[in-house]
């Protein structure tokens, strides 16, 4: 009697067979046959799916323990696993303010983090928060018992931060100025855009740029506030649709009609290989589905063979992808 | 209906970190040993299939009858178990509950994670971090060691079940195949 076992052995393999470079939507077909065939499969599946991504927090630590980046001058492993800790413990309640920002460079004391193109990197802090870069992220922090200073040169970066009564989280976007009492989201720079969602708790968000006449707007979770110079906008999605913003934490891009040009902008985020789509036609297609971040070649081969495009390689190096 | 992603929601929430106390539930109350995994794999297929219909709010509760009603429906219709087995499960409170684990710290849950990798045999270890921390596919993990994809392949998923083993229910013994790419087979019984 050792159905179980077999059934453990291969939602085992669908799961590693998941994380390889090569996985379709035939296959991301094929395994959600066999999860519906039976109710067994489904508890096998989930349970290893689980426990195998608690396991990645073990990356998060080593990586940063083994990674010759900055390190905190004396400050002790554990608090490393006191922030991971804490991390887990968020509270809900949270004011962004933007303001202005020609005093928010940081001292030279700050701690500095980066991710090259394509990376991923999770940085808990020893207060308890939590950072998460993103691909081609630069960002300092400098944390102190009273405050909490990060500067997001470049870059996006999820926050789960801590509450500590009393100690401000203040994240430093460009000209804008974000303060936070503890919540999740995460913040986008792309030069002087600036884009906050909320996934958990209330957000106050703040422009004080001089002379902006603006006043301050509440985002709550599903809430997208996007900073431009010094106007601010608020669209509300579903939870579910700023969640797939936040699909990069795990090395996915999630699409649900998108047009194909945000699309190709957002895997020239991630990867070296750059997409060139210069035909406003095949520009407007709209793309829906999960894609692993990191693979192009099994995107592009997507659009081959399902909308039929044609892909050529241009002599600068980009694919180039026309009908 | 619930809907799947609800569904494996509260499956983790909820259910898995009963784990601990259902397999010493199973345990007290089956003798073969060497059942224990099935059961528990039983369990959870039924205790998904009810709260399909609906999820219940207590979790702990609803766990516990569904494993002790299929304890006593298994060791009824499996003859060869003795039958005061069935009588002493119809003893056990009907409506006892199952404790959830009490809920990690970030700390220890991560020590956990730590204390089932260093139980993992010294190969299986070694592809399991290849992938958890430098995110190496299974490709690149056979290039660098200089072994086999299927070798990695294999080493990787019983890291998998290993680690899953140790983190909920505090074992980490890797189950080993006897026949090479088939799962051991118990004689039956």
């Amino acid at each position: 009697m050792t159905r179980s076992q077999d059934i453990e052995a291969k939602a085992a393999e669908w799961l590693l067979r998941r994380e390889q470079p090569l996985w379709s939507q035939a296959d991301q077909a094929a395994l959600d046959r066999w999860l519906d065939e039976s109710m067994s499969h489904k508890a096998a599946f989930w349970r290893l799916e689980h426990t195998w991504q608690m396991a990645d927090r073990i990356g998060a630590l080593s990586a940063r323990d083994i990674a010759p980046g900055p390190r905190r001058a004396g400050l002790p492993l554990r608090w490393w696993y006191a922030g991971a800790l804490a991390a887990s413990l968020l509270l809900a309640i949270a004011f962004i303010g933007l303001h202005s920002g020609p005093t928010s460079s940081p001292p030279p004391t700050a701690d500095t983090f980066d991710t090259g193109i394509g990376g991923h990197r999770i940085v808990p802090l020893a207060d308890g928060s939590r950072i998460e870069l993103n691909t081609a992220t630069n960002l300092r922090t400098l944390i102190s018992n009273k405050r909490r200073d990060v500067w997001l040169d470049r870059g996006e970066a999820f926050f789960a931060v801590a509450h500590i009564e009393g100690s401000a989280f203040i994240v430093h976007a460009g000209p804008r100025l974000i303060t936070v009492v503890g919540t999740q989201f995460s913040v986008r720079r792309d030069d002087d855009k600036v884009t906050v969602a909320v996934v958990q708790g209330r957000v106050r968000v703040e422009d004080t740029t001089p002379g902006a006449s603006s006043g301050s707007i509440t985002v709550t979770p599903g809430d997208v506030a996007i900073g431009l110079g010094s106007s601010m906008m608020v669209v509300s999605k579903p939870v579910a649709a700023v969640e797939d913003k936040l699909t990069w934490r795990d090395g996915r891009l999630v699409f649900d009609g998108t047009t194909l040009a945000e699309v190709a902008d957002d895997f020239n985020r991630y990867n070296r290989q750059q997409l060139l789509i210069s035909d406003p036609s095949v520009a407007a297609i709209r793309i829906s589905g999960t894609f692993k971040a990191s693979n192009v070649d099994a995107f592009v081969r997507l659009l081959k063979e399902a909308y039929g495009l044609k892909v050529e390689l241009t002599a600068d190096g980009k694919l180039k992808i026309s009908t | 209906m619930v809907d799947d992603q609800a569904l494996k929601e509260w499956f983790c929430r909820e259910v898995l970190p009963l784990e601990r106390s259902l397999l010493a539930f199973i345990r007290r109350n089956w003798r073969d040993a060497a059942d224990v995994v099935d059961l528990r794999q039983d369990i959870y297929e039924r205790v998904l299939l009810g709260a399909r219909h609906g999820l219940p709010a207590q979790a702990g509760q609803f766990v516990y009858t569904v494993a002790r009603n299929h304890l006593i429906n298994r060791a009824k219709r499996a003859r060869i178990v003795s039958f005061d087995v069935v009588v002493d499960l119809d003893a056990v409170s009907g409506n006892d509950v199952l404790d959830p684990e009490r809920h990690l710290l970030a700390r220890e849950e991560l020590r956990r994670i730590q204390l089932g990798l260093e139980q993992l045999p010294p190969r299986c270890r070694e592809v399991v971090l290849l992938r958890k921390i430098r995110g190496l596919s299974t490709r690149q993990t056979a290039d660098e060691l200089g072994i086999g994809i299927d070798t990695v392949e294999k080493q990787m998923t019983l890291g998998m079940r290993a680690l899953a083993n140790f983190m909920l229910g505090g074992s980490a013994k890797v189950q080993r195949s006897r026949v090479p790419g088939m799962l051991a087979r118990r004689p039956a019984r």
